[in-house]
């Protein structure tokens, strides 16, 4: 087929004109990477480009520039308090570089589809955000529990928290996952803090939230040293943990 | 030494404040007028350019210098989100008929143009569709400032689809000559 019918179809997809078969069409043969229609395209939006300047004066509203700059300054402020909660850069990677590569292609083909891309895209850093953390957990279980030494004991809720269950699955010498779910959400300025129990005194395993459903995900280091642990224990404490237990036990695993 | 609009959407694609700043006091009074003949009602046309910038913003990594010059890039996001606009409004209201009388380039010479840089050009670029013949011009205006598709402009100016693309590409070519002096 000749390709002249192409530079035609070129100009009016240019203007945003072309639609129905011929776009589809038209947007196939971009894709197969034509260079002849690109540079049409190209030259066209320069020509078009500079046809916005034959538009009747206006003076753009004030108002725009602040607000704009509010916004900037709004997404910036709180990219840095994400940034500060971690990311998990080493699992989903190709996922994240197969996301990139489809929005971008998609972009390349249908330049005017961009902000639903764009809204497309930002959700699916949001899952993929979401997603990485999950996966990071179960892949750190799946593998724990491939290894012999690894065991599950169960938890119980307590007191304030009857119906609450938890399992922790419990590697001596790599540490451990807990899984919660019932737990009802810590009060304001409270969180839950896990501890193990072994030789001696309770030691801190770290502090947890739980999701609007009671459920929850949480990483244990080992015990330094390896050391045997008897009991797993979870109180309410002030949010940002406590050296030794001071709250009530919501959940524990039997001695 | 003023930064070239590619190297601020290069700042701006690390994130950079500053030239954003530069980018949008730059641009915002290029697109705007074209904004504002596209959706017609002021507010409308203030949300869109809006739009537009945080878009430029967030996708600056995504210009591609090769693809075309940074005012082919911003004209271009302001068109295409400025004919959404009208296209959702002719959704929303079936008795919407898209403006066809006005005048739809202002008069030549013009004055009251502020940017003294396209004071040179600008007089080229005002009445450019004006240089075109009337048949031509009439498929350009409706696809560029009206948002009409090839089909909606044949059903509109009852013409064959082929003639009406004929028209559009030729008219295209002879703009291209137009302006290519500004450009």
């Amino acid at each position: 087929m000749s390709h002249e019918p192409f530079d035609t179809l070129a100009a009016v997809y240019a203007l945003g004109a072309l639609d129905g078969a011929e776009l589809v069409e038209f947007e196939a043969h971009l894709a197969e990477g034509c260079a002849r229609c690109a540079s049409a395209l190209r030259e066209a939006h320069e020509t078009l480009g500079a046809l916005a300047r034959s538009a009747p004066p206006a003076v753009p509203p004030p108002e725009v520039r602040r607000v704009l700059h509010g916004r900037i300054a709004a997404a910036a402020s709180r990219r840095r308090r994400e940034g500060v909660r971690g990311s998990f850069p080493w699992i989903v990677g190709t996922a994240a570089a197969a996301i990139v590569a489809a929005a971008l292609t998609g972009a390349f083909v249908a330049g005017r589809y961009e902000a639903a891309l764009g809204q497309m895209a930002r959700e699916l850093a949001a899952t993929r955000q979401r997603l990485q953390r999950e996966v990071a957990f179960y892949r750190g279980a799946t593998d724990l529990l491939r290894d012999p030494t690894t065991r599950v004991v169960a938890l119980r809720g307590l007191g304030p928290s009857p119906g609450a269950t938890g399992r922790m699955i419990w590697h001596p010498a790599v540490g451990g996952q807990l899984f919660v779910a019932n737990l009802p959400a810590a009060p304001p300025g409270k969180a839950y803090e896990l501890w193990t129990i072994g030789e001696g005194a309770p030691r801190p395993a770290g502090v947890f939230r739980v999701d609007a459903e009671g459920r929850a995900i949480h990483r244990v280091e080992p015990v330094e040293g390896s050391k045997p642990v008897r009991v797993f224990a979870v109180t309410l404490e002030p949010e940002h943990g406590a050296p030794a237990p001071t709250g009530p036990m919501v959940l524990a695993s039997p001695k | 030494m003023t930064a070239s609009g590619a190297e601020l959407i290069g700042q701006m694609a690390v994130g950079d404040r500053e030239a954003f700043a530069r980018f949008y006091d730059r641009y915002a009074s290029l697109v705007f007028p074209l904004i504002q003949r596209i959706v017609r009602e002021r507010a409308d046309a203030s949300d869109v350019l809006q739009e537009v910038f945080w878009e430029a913003w967030q996708g600056a990594a995504s210009y591609d210098p090769t693809r075309g010059s940074p005012e082919a890039w911003i004209v271009m996001r302001a068109r295409t989100r400025a004919i959404d606009r009208i296209r959702a409004t002719r959704r929303r209201s079936e008795t919407f008929v898209a403006p066809l009388d006005d005048t739809l380039a202002a008069a030549p010479g013009d004055p009251g143009r502020d940017a003294a840089e396209r004071a040179a050009d600008g007089r080229t670029v005002r009445d450019a569709l004006g240089q075109l013949p009337p048949a031509q011009r009439e498929v350009i205006e409706l696809a560029y400032y009206a948002g009409l598709t090839q089909t909606e402009i044949a059903e509109r100016l009852r013409q064959p689809l082929g003639t009406v693309k004929t028209r559009i590409r030729l008219g295209l070519e002879r703009l291209r000559e137009v302006v290519k002096p500004a450009l």
